[in-house]
């Protein structure tokens, strides 16, 4: 084993979402960090985003626009044991999934940290909204958000907007139905440019972000935090180094973090006098649960057994709307940037319901290129490749994500006797759908059929395939809470039992709304890190 | 269609500002392996008799029209061998069996006629015949679609492109 001498203030592990929060903001306060990331950088330039699918292997129907951030064996090393159709998505590659994420950043609502108190079910936050707001507000400028304050509690809003994205035509024409059902639509809050921010350029509407923006005008950690980090002189940044356990001293507190060099292929080890963990939900999980010493046998800060349980993240549905208003119009230009409008959470408008939670729609972010049309229609021939064509300008698509209830049965483990490509133990996942959360997918279904009627068009709904997830939402494995004996960590991300060690990422979410994690995700680390550098000046840490 | 909405769509597709420097950047791919190169195409997985077939088939499913050229032009059969030959195992069979059925079909009636049976049930095919239709059928799609000619020529796709600005529909439909 490989050690260095050097000790550094913080060692922050992964460099997604949280971890390029973490990084930035101590670098910034002047403090010594070393930030492992298991996966390498993909440099913009060498995206795939702009090719055209003959011009790819496979016309890109391999994923392989994508794959290029999914290193080493990462997406086979797992292994799903009786569990609902869900896949959990972990990357490997600087910036993490921010590098090809969709960036839609709703802010959660006062009540979504409220489930206990308001709803009866699950747990309470250890936080409010009112203590995330300051940190909402600050991360929103840092990474450029365009959007507008529409007034609705569901969804609050900023102070600090770009422009918002202009509305296609298919969906001012769902507005103007939505408006007859009394379901608000807006425009979508989301981490793309759309003026010049912060260094980076302005969007110019390819609708390529989830194949990675070309000249970063989405927010990346990659290309936005972490070479602001760097600029500090005070980032060592180690790719293709990949975490394996938390050491402990005598007192159980972290003192190091060992980690697998893989291409060097060397066990490596960096002591640091704090932890942070930004591995993602399952990641982060794993390497706890891999941590185990005579202090923490059960796992690095998990006498309670609670690390690794209470995985959940959203359900979600595609549907495909083509509107009649806009067939055999002349091919147009949709692209923009992938979702414009975004229609929040309505379905608590209407009175109290027999489930709890509710859904969010996001409108039109699959490709425009792609005739989804044409393995719906029946029929084949002339007739049926004319159809196709007059259809294609005519799609609104729905992305529908649910809320799905934290238990304490749906977890991830680690499989010691099944080890990866890197000699690690595997992780293991079992997850259920509950009562509950199929209740309130059953009612998104109803509500669905009621929109398609409103809206004169032919319609593509799946209402018949079991539900599914995770939409890439997965958190809550080492989860947050006011009480120690159900929870892991802190309202500042910290573990209970491990006061040096943080974990930032998705897997610290108590509950989870139907909303999209990472404004939140990122807005807790800022927390984390600022509650991180007022106790180092205080000295208690 | 409203006459305003069409009078806005028509003009989106005409005012698509190009930012060419940026465009530059786009095609700097040169370690990319590409597969693909139809003119230089050789068969790996189905024969010469069979991928006859699986051209006639798949233009008989997308087929040349006056608007645009169909399967066979976009050499869809040869994109099917790729991804037969580079696939499942378990797929590789359904598609030799597959072929062999239709060609048995063809022989009793016509290759037509052999496609018409199969896509009798499309909605809830039972026979091996007609599950092998909503194999071949979305592999057509697959193949067309992707190809220069389905993006360019057929659909007139406007985007992949660089704009400066998003011109949005207005005023509203
Ligand atoms: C296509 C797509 C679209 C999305 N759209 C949205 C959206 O619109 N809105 C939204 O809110 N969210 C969206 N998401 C989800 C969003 O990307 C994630 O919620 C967010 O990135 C999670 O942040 P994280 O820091 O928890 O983890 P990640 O961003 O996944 O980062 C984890 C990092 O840790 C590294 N790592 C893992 N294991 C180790 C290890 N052992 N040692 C060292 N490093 C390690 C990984 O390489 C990675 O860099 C989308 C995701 C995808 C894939
Ligand atoms: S749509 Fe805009 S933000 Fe998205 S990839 Fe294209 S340029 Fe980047």
């Amino acid at each position: 084993m490989q050690s260095t001498t050097q000790e550094f203030d913080v060692c922050v592990v992964g460099s997604g979402a949280a971890g390029g929060v973490m990084a930035k903001e101590f670098c910034e306060g002047g403090a010594k960090v070393i930030l492992l990331e298991a996966g390498k950088q993909v440099d913009p330039s060498q995206f795939l985003s702009h090719m055209w699918p003959y011009e790819l292997p496979y016309r890109g129907l391999r994923d392989e626009k994508q794959a290029l951030f999914y290193q080493g064996d990462v997406r086979q090393s797992i292994r799903y044991e009786d569990s609902d159709q869900i896949g959990m998505d972990r990357i490997r590659v600087l910036g993490g999934r921010t590098v090809h994420w969709n960036a839609v950043t709703p802010r959660y609502a006062a009540r979504d940290f409220r489930e206990w108190s308001l709803a009866g079910v699950e747990e309470d936050w250890p936080l409010t909204y009112e203590d995330l707001t300051p940190y909402y507000e600050r991360i929103e400028q840092m990474i450029g958000v365009c959007g507008h304050d529409d007034g609705l509690e569901i969804v609050p809003a900023g102070k600090h907007y770009l422009p918002p994205l202009p509305w296609r035509c298919s969906e001012v024409i769902l507005k103007r139905a939505l408006d007859t059902m009394g379901i608000p639509v807006i425009s979508v809050r989301k981490a793309v440019l759309t003026k010049p921010y912060d260094g980076r350029p302005a969007c110019h509407f390819c609708g390529h972000c989830m194949s990675g923006c070309d000249v970063s005008a989405v927010f990346s950690s990659a290309t936005a935090m972490i070479p602001q980090a760097k600029a500090t002189g005070n980032l060592t940044l180690r790719q293709n180094a990949l975490a394996r356990e938390i050491l402990v001293d005598n007192e159980g507190r972290a003192r190091a973090v060992s980690y697998f060099d893989t291409v060097s292929k060397q066990e490596k080890e960096v002591k640091a006098r704090i932890v942070v963990l930004c591995a993602a939900t399952i990641e982060s999980a794993r390497l706890m649960l891999n941590s185990r010493s005579p202090r923490h046998p059960n796992g690095i800060a998990n006498s309670n057994d609670v690390v690794g349980r209470y995985l959940h993240g959203h359900l979600g549905k595609g549907s495909y709307f083509y509107l009649k208003e806009l067939e055999g119009a002349k091919p147009f230009n949709q692209d923009g940037a992938t979702d414009h409008v975004y229609i929040p959470r309505y379905n608590h408008l209407a009175g109290k319901k027999d489930y709890v939670g509710g859904w969010q729609i996001q409108v039109n972010f699959v490709s425009y290129m792609f005739p989804y049309q044409a393995s719906k229609l029946p029929g084949y021939g002339p007739a049926f490749k004319a159809q196709v064509r007059r259809m294609q300008p005519a799609l609104l698509f729905f992305g529908s994500f649910g809320k799905v209830l934290a238990l304490p049965e749906n977890r991830v483990t680690v499989d010691p006797h099944h080890l990866d490509a890197d000699r690690i133990p595997i992780p293991v996942v079992r997850f259920r759908f509950g009562e509950n959360d199929r209740a309130m997918w059953h009612d998104s279904d109803r509500s669905l059929l009621e929109i398609s009627s409103r809206l004169k068009c032919q319609a593509f709904l799946d209402t018949d395939s079991p539900p599914g997830g995770f939409a890439s939402h997965e958190v809550g494995t080492v989860r947050m809470g006011k009480n120690p004996k159900t929870s892991v960590l802190n309202s500042y991300c910290q573990a209970h039992e491990v006061k040096n060690l943080f974990v930032t990422d998705g897997s610290c979410f108590t509950t989870s709304a139907e909303k999209n994690p990472t404004l939140t995700i990122m807005a807790l680390s800022l927390r984390a890190a600022d509650y991180i550098k007022e106790q180092r000046r205080k000295g208690e840490l | 269609m409203d006459r305003r909405t069409a009078l806005r769509i028509i003009a989106l597709g005409a005012a698509t500002p190009q930012l060419q420097l940026l465009k530059a950047a786009a095609h700097n791919h040169a370690n990319l392996n590409i597969a693909w190169t139809p003119g230089e195409y050789k068969l790996q997985f189905f024969s010469e008799a069979e991928n006859q077939m699986l051209d006639e088939l798949t233009e008989l499913i997308i087929p040349a029209d006056s608007h645009s050229p169909g399967a066979h032009a976009a050499k869809v059969s040869l994109f099917a061998d790729l991804m037969v030959a580079t696939g499942e195992e378990s797929e590789k069979s359904k598609w030799r069996n597959g072929l062999r059925m239709m060609g048995e079909e063809a022989d009793r009636t016509s290759l037509a006629q052999a496609l018409a049976k199969a896509a009798e049930h499309e909605e809830h095919p039972t026979t091996e015949l007609e599950k092998f239709f909503t194999l071949l059928k979305q592999m057509a799609i697959n193949g067309y679609y992707t190809s220069e000619i389905g993006i360019h020529q057929d659909l007139e796709y406007q985007g992949n492109t660089y704009l400066s600005e998003f011109p949005g529909c207005t005023p509203t439909p």
